[in-house]
């Protein structure tokens, strides 16, 4: 049997090219990584992670089933490129051993082997194979159409803004769109030549037969099988340094993620998987507020991740981020997108001098060891409404309390993190850790979301029960301790962005509205909640561009024509305050307005 | 029969720029939002930067109005503006050759900058609460007590852009002098502080009296905002800021917490000027043609303003723009109707 013919000989190259690299990635990239990531990979190798792992892969390499989701057409785009070559490739391979058992055959016998059956004398056609190849083929060739589809009319796949490449991806997805058609225009041709084939090429074949005379059939057949494998060839060169590197990535990315493995505020090795797991499907772009509100286009996650990953990421882009989260929560690869940003952008390291802590000996006058204690937090201590109304709650439903910060306190270390002090953070992080433990407290409630997330995400407080008011106040309405008034006043609330997709607390802070009066939801609500624009992670936008943002996200809640704007956050209260002339309370200013004990 | 012109706003510009244009023998009319003439100046107790009282200059002003006979319609607001009138809320129409906008500016609400505590705790009050409880003649805590240490903060709702208001107010730092200055002498034994950012003493005597207020008041000045402030136990209010000349933070407990407020835009002013066909500054207040020989102008023919409606000024400045309104709104009205100002007394 022969499997050789000069044509694939592009296609041999490209292929040992390719899987050299995507090797060479993958090793430097595993060898590279942390100690303990090791230990993890070791630890959870053989559990049932593993084949959790492989049922994900299925889902979201193969099936795309979180686009679907999302977006019925554009799901149906990417799982009919990827799961249709696939099973193109699987098929194949079948097919291959079915009529020639399991014979030594090189992959491009595999690849071409309409090419090679003539060649090797295979008359006998088997439909069902014939019949599957082509269908597949076509299913491909769909998914094939609706890219191109999607390239000159974005809008009509439901994306208002599709993604700008880089050369490599230009080049990459050039042969991609070319790959199929060719491989159509050459598998008809053979059948032109030589008769059989499926519905699809077969008939094709057919007719190029009765409309080209035989002289011209057999001059393009072999330069038609030379594209075909040119076309594969480029792809091949061009991926691993497109975007089509995903494909590689996301599989050993979820694995990874399945054995625990998780970007932290340091950069490290891991990062590349999530990096380069990144397809550019530019679904992030959509949500940007950013994008929407101040027509920024080059800052968005999608463009993020190629800068990082190209290595020519500016401390601009870096920082041009409001880490509201939005982006994240529709990214079909779920990549960690906040911890990302956060640390590309701790670069620039800034140990401060340790004279400068001095100040923390003396920091707690508070005193009391309270089972409960309450972090206001920074920002609360700008609006001192709320931690007003927080002392009425503690005290008519005569809750022991320790208050943290009252009397001296210092920040959760959050701001810190967000612009990448993370040595300047830890120090906030011990301090405040040490003085919990020093107060012996159980119950942790605090009034900024902010602090919520730093102390779930970056404390290690094991043992002390981590609430945001919100949480804190349902509980005690819950529990009969707090009664409220309920009345006929109407409420609209906002999902902070650190409450909500940051600490997936949505139920709460609605059942306390509820329990008070009527509760209104604007257009974007719990998961799709629009930012305030204030967010302290964006060091780039100025006061009038948040005041922007501010402005369209408070018109939705005015919208509503509530009687009241609540939201349970105090930098997030101060943004719609300064958007709008319509009463804003936060939601433990409305509850202590209505308590009936 | 004299050109009639619509004033609207009876403070101090309003009623100087009708008498000015009385005494060019233009006929004014004032439209009030309020039950009585005199604007906010009607409620300060001195003014810098001499402590002339304040009723010494408008008190005259209103008596002048009246016996000048001007008309004048009170607790009327006005909806729409044009050269040729004016339209009421209540939907009558005054019909006039000019109008005048002397609308002033809104006093910047402090309860938005929250972190002061304003409406919050009892001893925190605005630079319009002093004054008035100077004119009552008697400064005094909630619970009636003295206080020892005062804290005045500058630039409350002035060049502050988490609250919109980038603009400077112009009389709050010489303001604060003045009510130092005053606090001193009638409780000589408190200590007085003064925080502010930068103080900027622009006009005759402010200077001197800044200078005064340090030698011989002892009145001491801290360069640095306060960032937030929280009500102890008994009342006092603990203050944290930075010193930025010592470079150092500072926290101390005050009694008395007095918030200079500044001078806002009217909220009104963005439909007005929509339907007037006016233009904006950033800033909320009316933009004038230029700031030099068109600082009374506006982009309409026969309309022009008068006083603070067009930014911040003190009393001395809007006193002195309303006459430069009178006179050309008297160019106008002689452009137009070919008429001398002394033909028009003959008639």
């Amino acid at each position: 049997m022969t499997f050789f013919a000069p044509f694939t000989i592009p296609f041999i190259a490209g292929t040992i090219f390719l899987f050299a690299v995507v090797a060479i990635k993958w090793i430097l990239w595993i060898v590279k990584l942390p100690k303990v990531d090791k230990r993890l990979i070791a630890h959870n190798l053989f559990s049932l992670s593993t084949l959790a792992a492989i049922w994900e892969v299925v889902r979201e390499s193969l099936l795309h089933v979180r686009i679907f989701r999302r977006n019925m057409l554009l799901g149906f785009m990417h799982m009919s490129l990827a799961f249709g070559w696939f099973l193109l490739i699987v098929v194949g391979w079948i097919e291959t051993i079915v009529y020639l058992g399991f014979e030594m055959i090189p992959l491009q016998g595999h690849v071409f082997f309409k090419y090679f059956m003539p060649i090797n004398g295979i008359e006998s056609h088997i439909p069902l194979f014939e019949q599957l190849m082509d269908a597949l083929l076509l299913l491909v060739l769909t998914g094939v159409a609706l890219a191109w589809f999607k390239r000159f009319g974005s809008k009509r796949m439901g994306m208002r803004r599709a993604t700008k490449h880089v050369l490599f991806d230009r080049v990459a997805l050039g042969a991609l769109w070319f790959i199929f058609p060719l491989r159509l225009v050459a598998e008809s041709l053979t059948a032109a030549i030589y008769g059989g084939n499926g519905f699809l090429t077969g008939s094709l074949g057919g007719w190029i037969a009765e409309l080209l005379p035989n002289a011209v059939v057999a001059a393009i057949y072999e330069p038609a099988w030379w594209c075909y494998s040119s076309a594969l060839a480029l792809f091949f060169v061009a991926m691993p340094f497109s975007r089509y590197m995903h494909i590689f990535t996301e599989i050993p990315l979820i694995f990874l993620r399945k054995w625990r493995l998780h970007p932290t505020l340091e950069r490290k090795s891991y990062d590349n998987f999530e990096v380069e797991a990144c397809s550019r499907c530019g679904i992030c772009i959509d949500p940007c507020q950013l994008q929407e509100d101040l027509g920024m286009h080059d800052t968005q996650s999608v463009y993020f991740l190629r800068d990082r990953r190209y290595n020519m990421l500016s401390l601009k882009v870096a920082n041009n981020c409001l880490m509201c989260g939005r982006c994240e929560s529709v990214c079909p690869v779920g990549i960690n997108l906040t911890t990302l940003r956060i640390n590309s952008r701790a670069k620039r390291r800034n140990i401060p001098h340790e004279g400068r802590y001095r100040y923390l000996v003396d920091v707690d006058r508070s005193s009391g060891n309270g089972k409960v204690g309450y972090f206001a937090g920074c920002m609360s201590s700008l609006t001192p409404g709320v931690q007003r109304s927080m002392e009425l709650i503690f005290k008519s439903v005569g809750e022991e309390v320790w208050y943290a910060d009252r009397d001296g306190g210092v920040c959760c270390g959050r701001p810190l993190m967000l612009s990448g002090e993370t040595d300047a953070a830890r120090k906030m992080v011990a301090y405040n850790t040490d003085l919990f433990r020093r107060h012996e407290i159980t119950t942790l409630v605090t009034s900024c979301p902010i602090c919520l997330r730093a102390f779930r995400e970056n404390y290690h407080l094991d043992g002390i029960e981590l609430l945001h008011h919100s949480q804190y106040i349902d509980r005690l309405i819950a529990e009969g301790r707090l009664s409220v008034s309920a009345g006929e006043a109407s409420f609209s609330y906002h999902d902070p962005c650190e409450l909500g997709r940051g600490s997936n607390v949505y139920e709460e802070p609605r059942r306390v509205i509820s329990a008070i009066g009527e509760l209104r939801e604007p257009r974007h609500s719990r998961r799709d909640a629009l930012c305030c624009g204030s967010s302290l992670a964006n060091t780039v936008i100025n006061d009038g561009q948040q005041l922007r943002i501010a402005q369209r996200m408070t018109q939705e809640l005015v919208t509503t024509g509530c009687d009241t704007i609540v939201t349970a956050c105090p930098l997030c209260h101060k943004a719609i305050a300064r958007a709008t002339n319509h009463p804003v309370a936060d939601i433990a200013e409305v509850v202590a307005g209505n308590i009936a004990n | 029969m004299a050109h009639r012109v619509v004033i609207v706003g009876g403070g101090a510009a309003g009623m100087q720029t009708a008498l000015e244009l009385k005494s060019r023998g233009i006929e004014p009319m004032i439209v009030e939002r309020d039950i009585e003439l005199g604007g906010k100046a009607r409620a300060w107790h001195k003014l810098f930067p001499s402590f002339t009282p304040a009723s010494d200059i408008m008190q005259p002003l209103a008596q002048r109005v009246k016996s000048e006979r001007i008309r004048c319609f009170y607790g009327q607001e006005v909806v729409d503006i044009a050269s040729d009138g004016v339209m009421l809320r209540s939907g009558e129409r005054i019909p006039a050759d000019a109008v005048v906008v002397a609308t002033g500016f809104t006093l910047f609400d402090a309860h938005r900058k929250q972190e002061y505590g304003y409406g919050l705790y009892d001893n925190v009050l605005t630079s319009v609460d002093l004054e008035r409880m100077m004119n009552g003649g008697c400064v005094a805590l909630a619970d009636g007590s003295k206080p020892r240490r005062i804290a005045i903060l500058h630039c409350v709702g002035s060049r502050d852009e988490k609250v919109c208001q980038k603009h400077c107010s112009k009389v709050c730092c010489i303001t604060g002098v003045k009510q130092a200055i005053e606090l001193k002498q009638l409780i000589p034994e408190a200590d007085v502080f003064n925080f502010y950012m930068d103080i900027r003493m622009f006009g005759p005597g402010y200077e001197e009296l800044y200078r005064e207020a340090q030698e011989r008041y002892n009145v001491h000045f801290v360069r640095g905002r306060i960032s937030e402030a929280s009500e102890t136990i008994n009342k006092r209010i603990q203050i944290k800021a930075e010193d930025t000349l010592t470079g150092r933070p500072l926290r101390m407990t005050v009694d008395m917490l007095v918030l200079l407020v500044g001078m806002s835009a009217n909220y009104e002013n963005e439909v007005l000027a929509k339907r007037a066909g006016l233009e904006l500054a950033p800033n909320g207040y009316f933009r004038t043609v230029d700031s030099f020989l068109g600082a009374v102008r506006s982009q309409r023919e026969g309309i022009f303003f008068a006083g603070a409606a067009t930014a911040p000024k003190s009393l001395a400045d809007t006193l002195a723009e309303a006459s430069l309104t009178a006179s050309a709104v008297d160019d106008y009205l002689r452009r137009r109707f070919n008429t001398a100002s002394t033909e028009r007394a003959e008639l």
